[in-house]
């Protein structure tokens, strides 16, 4: 198996939304068998990057390819097939059975539904779910939401597992039996992208470790590499030294169209025109 | 498998899971098979009925009534017995002036329902007529219950008093009355059968059920399945799958289009056994004498319309990041079917300029009524046809490129 080959590479990717750009100018290159952590604050960019890396959003400047075995470069929007996604929001329909979710994915993949649920029975019992696979997710926990998506995104025997918050909610066992998974899949030869807030849980379980800030690289190294780079004696020191300039507070996600904005201006009384009101 | 092949499976795969996850909410099968069914037998039986109730619980009331003036022979005093009218007499308030009508401190009594009605009478002497007013409370039912039977049996009083100056001067009333008479059935007189009669009747209401009906019933799939996926956060990880947008699109649509197609279905099926049972036909469903190839128009131009109406519903729904946003865009959108469907009921089929088929909303249902009177007109099919055509693939192009929208992926949570 060739783990160490090029799978990934991002070549001075921006993704810009009106002012802001929300990633900025960003160039990596992932191999085969990498567990690769995204770290950064809110607004630093990550779940763009993630978006990105799943062909969500196309690049305003810059690509993203996707270099097969035999050589063959893609661009990523184009090898959806060979993507695992986990978003955030894990993204499970309430009214069907976990495994009526999963199924409904492995057949817009084009498995088999016997195939499917071998593969899902294997990751199942490593979770310990499979006793919930015929259950409503409706009253599923986060945990088992999560774990959920996480078969759902495995079903289809992926090369490239994006993970966004990956463990978040879950309790101290169920983050374990998680990071396991993720271990084991990195070492049958999948590549995982695992997107977090906690610098612990990327030492944990990352080979590598990616910090961004403002929509940039600041760091990518191993947890080693980023304590040296830094001369500091942690990862948390680390991680502030590199992020220690101002985050930006412009949201991406608050687009809004100009009839809305005209609106909203007119029906918000701004701070200004208060004070002013009270001074009169 | 085909490229082809794997696509296909995809939208049903999407249509099948979107059916499934829709009629799993109840409220859902309330809305969508039992309200449609039910809603015309409803409003044909249980209303009437209801009415009906009220009016014979109002007619067996005994209502206290009073007569003003000059007193009238005995044939009317049997009719207000039998009309359950229990009346007094007493004369006429002073300075009427000929005017019977003025209430003149009589409007109390029947505001406080002393009594619910006052007839005055005024007998004219030199030619025999009577003159009479009845003074009632247009608000209260039971004043006006008193006004109907007192016109009734005035009638009758009028009638008899007719018929005995026509015989006392050797007339026949009813060659005098009726000199002009119809002769024999006048049903056996109407050239067009039962079915297409029945064509005619439903062509009245098919069309505005199916344009009303379509519409609004694709509105919360629409919603649930766009806007709703958005805010819950499904469709990032759908949009994250090897499925083209417009094969999600296709899949939706689908879905949506078969909610509302059984709904429409529903409401037809429930509309002809209301009119049957009204009507008592021997037969289940009185159906419309239509030839095959008016059948087959009407089912495309059913078809036409629901894949503009739905496409363009899921453009808008799917433009919006939360259920909210979409219903308030998709809500009043419901006006846009509502006002042309309205309008075109009232436009006359007989000599109709061609460019009416061409008018969005307006030309399926001016065309679903010509067809339903078995009427096949080429140009008219062609322009509604091609029109419709053209609407169609402009909402479903429209749908598209929604569905290739970058900032789908965002939602509002």
């Amino acid at each position: 198996m060739n783990t160490l080959s090029t799978l990934l590479t991002s070549s001075g990717v921006v993704k810009q939304f009106g002012e802001i750009r929300a990633v900025d100018g960003v160039n990596l290159s992932l191999k085969r068998g990498d567990i690769v952590g995204l770290v950064g604050g809110n607004g630093a960019g990550k779940t763009t990057m993630l978006r990105l890396l799943c062909g969500l959003y196309r690049p305003t400047e810059g690509g993203i390819s996707f270099h097969s075995k035999s050589g063959e470069n893609r661009p990523i929007h184009e090898i959806r097939e060979k993507l695992g996604v986990v978003p955030e929001s894990t993204g499970l329909y309430h009214r069907l059975t976990a495994w009526e979710n999963i199924r409904y994915h492995s057949r817009l993949h084009g498995i088999d539904d016997d195939v499917a649920w071998n593969r899902t029975l294997r990751f199942a019992n490593a979770l310990s779910i499979s006793d919930e696979l015929h259950r409503h997710t409706r009253g599923f926990s986060r945990g088992m939401r999560q774990k959920t998506a996480l078969l759902r995104a495995l079903v289809h025997g992926p090369e490239i597992l994006l993970l966004d918050e990956p463990t978040a909610g879950l309790d101290v066992t169920s983050a374990r039996m998680v990071r396991e998974l993720v271990r084991k899949l990195r070492d049958e030869g999948g590549t995982v992208i695992y997107s977090t807030h906690h610098l612990a849980e990327a030492q944990m379980v990352c080979d590598r470790i990616i910090i961004m800030h403002n929509g940039q690289i600041r760091c990518d190294g191993t947890p080693d590499e980023l304590m040296a780079e830094t001369n500091t004696g942690n990862l948390e020191d680390a991680y502030v030294a590199l992020t220690s300039d101002v985050a930006r507070t412009d949201s991406i996600e608050e687009k809004e169209g100009k009839m809305a904005r005209i609106w909203r201006t007119l029906l918000t009384p701004s701070r200004h025109n208060k004070e002013v009101a009270e001074d009169e | 498998m085909s490229n082809f092949a794997l696509r296909l499976r995809r939208v049903r795969t999407i249509a099948w899971k979107e059916l499934v996850d829709f009629v799993r909410d109840w409220r859902t099968l309330v809305a969508v098979i039992v309200i449609p069914l039910l809603i015309f037998p409803l409003l044909f039986f249980a209303l009437p009925k209801i009415l009906q109730m009220e009016a014979e619980e109002r007619q067996a009331n005994v209502l206290d009534i009073i007569i003003q003036g000059d007193s009238p022979d005995q044939d009317l005093f049997t009719l207000f017995d039998e009309s359950l009218l229990n009346y007094s007499s007493e004369s006429l308030p002073n300075g009427l002036d000929g005017d019977l009508s003025q209430p003149m401190g009589d409007d109390e009594r029947l505001r406080n329902m002393e009594v619910s009605a006052i007839l005055r009478l005024q007998h004219n002497q030199t030619n025999g007529t009577w003159n009479y007013a009845i003074l009632r409370d247009s608000t209260q039912e039971l004043s006006g219950e008193a006004f109907s039977r007192i016109l009734e049996d005035l009638k009758l009083w009028e009638s008899n008093l007719t018929n005995e100056t026509l015989v006392a001067n050797g007339l026949d009333p009813e060659d005098t009355l009726n000199p002009i008479r119809w002769s024999g059935d006048s049903d056996n007189a109407d050239v067009a059968s039962d079915a297409e009669q029945a064509g005619w009747a439903l062509s009245l209401f098919i069309p505005m059920i199916v344009a009303m009906w379509t519409a609004s019933s694709a509105i919360q799939p629409s919603i649930d399945m766009t806007a709703g996926e958005r805010e819950r956060g499904t469709m990032e990880a759908v949009l994250c799958l090897p499925v083209k947008r417009f094969d999600l699109l296709a899949g939706k649509w689908l879905a949506v289009a078969t909610i509302s197609g059984t709904g429409v279905i529903l409401q037809v099926v429930g509309l002809l056994f209301a009119v049957q049972f009204i009507t008592s036909s021997n037969s289940f469903l009185q159906m419309p004498a239509l030839s095959t190839s008016a059948f087959l128009l009407l089912l495309a131009a059913v078809l036409l319309f629901t894949v503009m109406v739905v496409a363009f519903e899921l453009a808008l729904a799917v433009r919006s990041r939360s259920v909210k946003e979409a219903g308030s865009v998709l809500g009043p959108m419901i006006i846009l079917i509502i006002f042309p469907a309205l309008f075109a009921q009232f436009i006359n089929l007989e000599g109709i300029e061609g460019f009416w088929f061409a008018i969005p909303v307006v030309n399926i249902l001016l065309a679903m009524r010509e067809l339903l009177t078995d009427r096949v007109i080429s140009g008219h099919v062609l322009i509604w046809f091609g029109s419709s055509l053209v609407y169609a693939l402009l909402a479903a192009w429209y749908a598209s490129k929604q569905f290739n929208r970058e900032d789908l992926v965002e939602s509002i949570s």
